[in-house]
């Protein structure tokens, strides 16, 4: 079986959203995961100096996964706004995925937890060096 | 499936004493470890200094980025000890077998934050060195055009400060209001200018911590004197007439915008 067949078994729900309509909050909880099947989305970070957008999600892009697979990942770390409108997004099945990484050897989910961990990190400090070229930037 | 039993990983334990240099940078290597107990630290070597990433505990994973990039990668920075630490050795082959073996929508969202994530790595690097690079672009810069970018910075700084022609031991204490390359203000006790002389052209040594810890020392000459709107106090704006390079660099980081 073939990842697009497959990922029609995951999703339960589809949902349509028009640029500019924010997706997911950074800072709320919530645990749905979407896959992208039509349209672009931004992700996008708050800093003391405002908002910045720092990755660009594309087509079968999955977003929402570091709930399920970080650990006490309870709220939402980025925002991720529809950019590119109309954008048509799967709802992933969270029970089905909570069945298939419960699956996992303790030692798999640690690492994938770690993997979690420094995404998170990462995109916190190109959030704030975006934040200060552009501030750079003004100053010049 | 295969994997799911906790016990068929063959776990090695290994104990590290306090200093003691657990992955090399540079070094090859794919083995991933957990922290059971201690502390660790990781770092970036550099020729000057070594670049502090991040202090681990027990529960963390060390060395994951290596494996999920399929080895035959260098390591990427150092870790040490920094006390008596127990680290679990987890067999790399095993595991790559089972990340391989997952199931196929947990790994395709794996391989997915995976990429993102060295993404995020290349754009943190790129930034990074962009930053350096225009800190030293305005470091090479000759002063009178650094003035206009190294602008007066309003701090609310604790500061000491004698005047140059008395002993070191003389520590008059003073808060730093605003600092520039090229000036500082200071509010001062009234009481200081009863016990040494604070006139016009009258030139102090003056030594404060920086947020970063750093230590500053600069020599001053007072132009003005005015009075603040608190009793008791008078503010003094300086001129600097001597500042170490080490301390010009030191004070060029910290005024950055």
């Amino acid at each position: 079986m073939d990842i697009a067949q497959l990922m029609h078994l995951y999703i339960s729900g589809e949902e349509t959203y028009d640029s500019g309509d924010i997706i997911i909050e950074e800072g709320s909880t919530g645990d749905w995961i979407y896959i992208i099947q039509e349209g672009q989305a931004k992700v996008t970070k708050r800093t003391a100096a405002g908002i910045v957008a720092i990755d660009t999600l594309k087509k079968g892009a999955v977003f929402g996964e570091m709930v399920l697979l970080g650990k006490n990942q309870e709220k939402r770390s980025a925002s991720v706004v529809a950019a590119d409108g109309p954008v048509k997004l799967g709802v992933l099945d969270f029970q089905l995925l909570l069945r298939d990484y419960d699956s996992l050897s303790p030692q798999l989910r640690s690492l994938i937890d770690a993997l979690v961990r420094r995404l998170k990190e990462t995109s916190e400090r190109v959030a704030a060096l975006v934040v200060a070229a552009n501030q750079r930037r003004k100053v010049a | 499936m295969a994997g799911t039993d906790e016990n068929s990983f063959p776990v090695v334990t290994l104990k590290y004493r306090q200093g003691d240099l657990i992955i090399k940078q540079g070094d090859y290597g794919i083995s991933i470890y957990r922290i059971v107990n201690g502390e660790v630290l990781v770092y970036q070597e550099s020729t000057e200094k070594d670049v502090p990433l991040a202090t681990l505990g027990p529960g963390d994973v060390l060395g994951e980025i290596s494996f999920l990039k399929k080895g035959g990668e260098r390591r990427s920075a150092s870790a040490k000890a920094l006390e008596e630490t127990v680290l679990e050795v987890w067999h790399p082959s095993m595991l790559s077998k089972e990340y391989q073996g997952m199931p196929p929508m947990l790994k395709y969202i794996t391989d997915q934050l995976l990429t993102r994530f060295l993404r995020m790595n290349h754009l943190l690097v790129q930034l990074t060195s962009r930053e350096i690079q225009q800190r030293e672009a305005m470091q090479k810069e000759d002063p009178l055009n650094s003035r206009r970018r190294y602008y007066r910075k309003a701090v609310d700084m604790a500061c000491h400060y004698r005047p140059v022609d008395v002993p070191a031991k003389v520590r008059l204490p003073g808060r730093i209001k605003d600092i520039s390359l090229n000036g500082i203000g200071i509010e001062i006790r009234m009481q200081n200018t009863k016990e040494f002389s604070h006139v016009e052209g009258d030139s102090f040594v003056i030594s404060t911590a920086l947020p970063n810890g750093k230590n500053l020392e600069l020599k001053a000459r007072i132009v003005s004197l005015t009075t603040t709107g608190t009793p008791g106090r008078v503010f003094t704006g300086m001129s600097v007439t001597e500042l170490s390079d080490d301390a010009r660099k030191l004070l060029g980081f910290f005024l950055m915008p």
